[in-house]
């Protein structure tokens, strides 16, 4: 039904941990601007499948696909220079230095562009502009976490995978970084998004694949998938 | 007050010798993840060099060459073995610590037994330069103000370099979070290469000034040094880049201060007690460990 292009295709990836097995044969499609989501519950394999995105876990067997070429072999450094960024889960951070230093290391393999990108992610995140001189360590939970997907834009990414922003912030932030990422989305990023909260999850994404002990269970229409009677008890507390 | 002048030259040298000891060790420790206490003995096999090519030729230039040239070398000839022994989480200590020992025991022993029959070498007046001051039994030669100026110089530009530029910056961020300098696409492994190369530069730089300062060199001057070293690091906090610049230079002006006012052959003992009670009251060390 689709005939847009692949910016992200996985085919029976797998990785594991020793005995355990963390994914399963996992098929995921990301296309060219779509706002994917991936929730499940805690161990699900969300975040696993993400680092193998990354080159963090190493993938033991299938292939990923970014932009036609395949990466499940390639280093991090290699992956991220191609234009994939990962805003990782607990925002981490270089919390002794300072904002901009921090923004600076982002722009690791796109330093060209440099001061373009700074202006464009001070306007996604006016707060952190305020604060550039600051030690990143002394920023707020919700500020550091808009510092780390700062960072991340800063690598001027095609296809950003954002892992539970939600983590730990209040209600407050978590829908201001939900907003957020709605706008990267609408000015042409794509996103894949591993969220445990599969209200906020499925209420912001176009499709959504959901995982269940490592392989994916369910996929669809994130639309479609929140009047599921079946996703609404396991996933959304039966409301 | 002319002793005071002259022991606080003296003692702001050998400062920033063990300054940048101090500094080389604890970027290999934030960068590398190791335990490198074979780099004094690297600095001491350097040294060995210059004086080696010092027999042949009167040419500083091709000294400083030299020198500069076989501690890099050796820095990053220890590089394969020790990624070999490094995880990737956090520092083994237990693994680098027996490895470079044993890679010091190793360059003493090369040093003991095969370069000027495992006596001492002294280095030629030239090389040290004439007194500049002499006061009764204390003087401060040329080679120490060199020694000094180099020691200033070198500790400046280096602490630029971390803090102020780009490859600096990459350095911290390895140091700092592993996990999120991989994120920023940091090529951790060429960056922890480049640093062996740094540290090798450095440790060279180290040498010369070291053997402008004292004039001589023995096989067992490594393993002494290493001690202090490592002393300064652990008393300023282990990876404490900050920490180890103020604590190195200290600890030159305290030794130096002890052998111009009570006995030179003190100098060390007093060292140690001082390190010791600061241990005692801050285990962490005093502006805290960075690992």
């Amino acid at each position: 039904m689709k005939k847009k292009n692949n910016i992200l295709k996985i085919e029976h990836l797998s990785v594991t941990y020793g005995p355990i097995k963390a994914v399963k044969k996992v098929n995921l499609e990301v296309s060219q601007g779509e706002y994917v989501s991936l929730i499940g519950a805690n161990g699900a394999g969300k975040t696993s499948l993400l680092k193998a995105i990354l080159g963090i876990e190493k993938a033991e067997e299938g292939n990923i696909l970014f932009l036609g070429e395949d990466i499940s072999r390639k280093a991090t450094d290699k992956i991220v220079s191609l234009g994939l960024c990962l805003i990782p889960e607990g925002h981490i951070i270089f919390s002794s230095m300072t904002v901009l230093e921090n923004l600076q290391l982002g722009a690791y393999h796109n330093p060209s562009g440099f001061e373009e990108n700074l202006q464009r992610v001070f306007t996604y995140f006016p707060i952190l502009k305020k604060r550039s001189s600051q030690i990143a360590g002394t920023l707020s939970g919700g500020e550091q976490q808009m510092l780390s997907m700062g960072r991340a834009l800063m690598s001027k990414p095609k296809l950003i995978l954002v892992d539970e922003p939600s983590l730990g912030l209040a209600p407050k932030t978590v829908t201001e970084i939900f907003d957020i990422l709605g706008e990267l989305n609408r000015e042409g990023y794509s996103i894949l998004l591993a969220e445990q909260n599969a209200k906020k999850a499925l209420e912001s994404s176009h499709r959504c694949y959901v995982m269940k002990t490592g392989e994916v269970a369910i996929t669809g229409f994130s639309s479609e998938l929140i009047d599921d009677p079946q996703i609404r008890q396991a996933y959304l507390g039966g409301s | 007050m002319e002793i005071f002048i002259a022991q606080l030259i003296s003692g702001i040298a050998l400062g920033s010798i063990y300054v940048l000891l101090v500094t080389g060790f604890n970027l290999m420790l934030l960068v590398a993840k190791i335990i490198q206490f074979a780099y004094p003995q690297i600095v001491v096999i350097s040294m060995y060099t210059c004086w080696g090519v010092l027999q042949l030729t009167d040419n500083k230039f091709l000294v400083i060459l030299a020198g500069i040239t076989v501690s890099i070398i050796l820095s990053i000839l220890s590089e394969p073995i020790f990624r070999k022994i490094t995880s990737t989480q956090g520092v083994d200590i237990n693994a680098s610590f027996i490895a470079s020992m044993g890679m010091a025991m190793i360059i003493m022993d090369v040093m003991s037994h095969s370069i000027n029959y495992g006596f001492p070498v002294a280095f030629p007046p030239e090389w040290i330069g004439g007194n500049l001051l002499s006061f009764g039994l204390i003087t401060v030669s040329k080679g120490q103000l060199y020694a000094l100026m180099g020691g200033i110089i070198a500790v400046l530009i280096f602490f630029y370099l971390l803090y102020r530029t780009n490859q600096g910056r990459f350095f911290r961020a390895i140091a700092e979070n592993r996990y999120a300098a991989c994120l920023v696409g940091i090529p951790i492994i060429k960056t922890s290469i480049f640093s062996y190369f740094i540290v090798g530069v450095l440790g060279g730089i180290t040498a010369i000034l070291f053997s402008m300062l004292i004039g001589s060199a023995s096989p067992w001057l490594g393993e002494f040094v290493a001690l202090k070293m490592l002393a300064v690091s652990i008393v300023a906090g282990l990876g404490n880049l900050k920490g180890g610049l103020f604590c190195g230079l200290i600890l030159g002006i305290l030794e130096a201060m002890a052998m111009g006012y009570i006995s030179g052959s003190w100098s060390n003992a007093i060292a140690f007690v001082v390190m010791l009670v600061i241990v005692l009251i801050k285990p962490q060390g005093l502006f805290g460990s960075r690992i």
